[in-house]
């Protein structure tokens, strides 16, 4: 089992690409679009295995700000959010 | 705080990445139905921070926990990879005949060592005979190959065994009688000659094929009401029976 303060690895990826793609100012009258995001961010990691023998990994980003004895590990995660075929909507 | 981390290998943990990546991207390619602008995750790295160890066989890892220092880094890279370089690097898996060196009964080691050659099936080991390759030599005396090559023909006779349909009694032109053995996967290893045993006693074996065996009976062999024949069709088939006349 997967410690509860930790997602499962699908979970927080698909979460942090779930921002909006606009910028919009209405007053301005201007409408932007983010094609490509790059993501660079320290994250927790909880690697277990269950029943089946099956590796799962449980990850969060850091939860709290505040400096303690027992400093947590970060991993970091890398990836760049990218909204596919976007010359076409151009 | 998280539980106790698993130790993993690399394998395991790419494995384990890749099926939460697919789910993510399922996830993604259903909500890019109603909502066109969806990202997509592409060129994604992990730095991890791990502690490895070596047990003389395999290397795996333990992931940091809070308050351990002193770890080594790793950083796994998953690329995007297009449908023709998975052609082009990737062997088609599980040929229908073919017969994983699991299902070869040879010892731990040996498969061990055929692994870490990239040898998982009895082909990969054709493909190593195919281009002349000395196996005991590239694994250092460690493979006989003979041994393998014999228990890579026990395998496959296990997986074709032999098949009696019918044995009848004829005689030649010169009345002299014979048996005929016919059936399926009969003698199929033409550097074995098949070898018969009439009630007791050496018969000869006129003629063999996968089809049809003749046996020549002669006195010595006292062909009567109830016989006992044993065929040897080749080191891994033998066949014992009673034949009622």
């Amino acid at each position: 089992m997967i410690d509860e303060a930790f997602m499962p690895f699908a979970r927080i990826i698909e979460r942090l690409v779930s921002f909006r793609p606009e910028v919009v100012d209405e007053e301005a009258g201007v409408r932007s679009y983010i094609y490509a995001c790059e993501l660079h961010l320290p994250i927790e990691l909880d690697v277990v295995r269950d029943e089946s023998g099956a590796l799962r990994i449980g990850s969060t980003p850091p939860l709290y700000d505040v400096d303690t004895s027992f400093r947590p590990t970060f991993h970091a995660l890398r990836f760049t959010a990218d909204v596919p075929h976007h010359d076409d909507a151009d | 705080m998280p539980t106790e981390n698993t130790a993993w290998q690399l394998e395991e943990l790419v494995d384990s990445l890749v099926v939460e990546l697919d789910k993510t991207r399922e996830t993604l390619a259903v909500k890019a139905i109603n909502k066109p602008l969806t990202y997509t995750v592409k060129e994604l790295a992990l730095d991890l921070q791990i502690f490895p160890s070596y047990d003389g066989d395999q290397v795996r890892f333990v992931t940091a926990q809070p308050g351990q220092q002193g770890a080594s880094k790793v950083t796994i890279q998953l690329g995007s990879i297009t449908d023709q370089q998975v052609r082009a690097t990737t062997k088609v898996p599980g040929a229908k005949h073919d017969i994983n060196i699991d299902e070869i009964g040879i010892d731990k080691s040996t498969r061990k060592r055929l692994r870490k050659l990239g040898v998982n099936s009895v082909e990969d080991l054709k493909e190593i005979e195919r281009k002349d390759i000395d196996l005991q030599k590239v694994s250092d005396s460690e493979i006989d190959y003979r041994a393998l090559a014999n228990q890579i023909q026990k395998s496959r006779r296990g997986q074709r065994p032999p098949k009696v349909e019918a044995v009848s009694l004829s005689r030649d032109s010169q009345d002299a009688p014979y048996l005929v053995v016919r059936g399926e996967r009969l003698a199929v290893d033409p550097a074995f000659q098949p070898v018969a045993v009439v009630n007791q006693t050496l018969a000869e074996v006129m003629s063999s094929s996968d089809r049809e065996l003749r046996i020549q009976l002669t006195p010595e062999h006292r062909f009567g009401r109830q016989n006992e024949l044993i065929l040897t069709f080749d080191p891994f088939a033998v066949i014992r029976m009673n034949v009622k006349a």
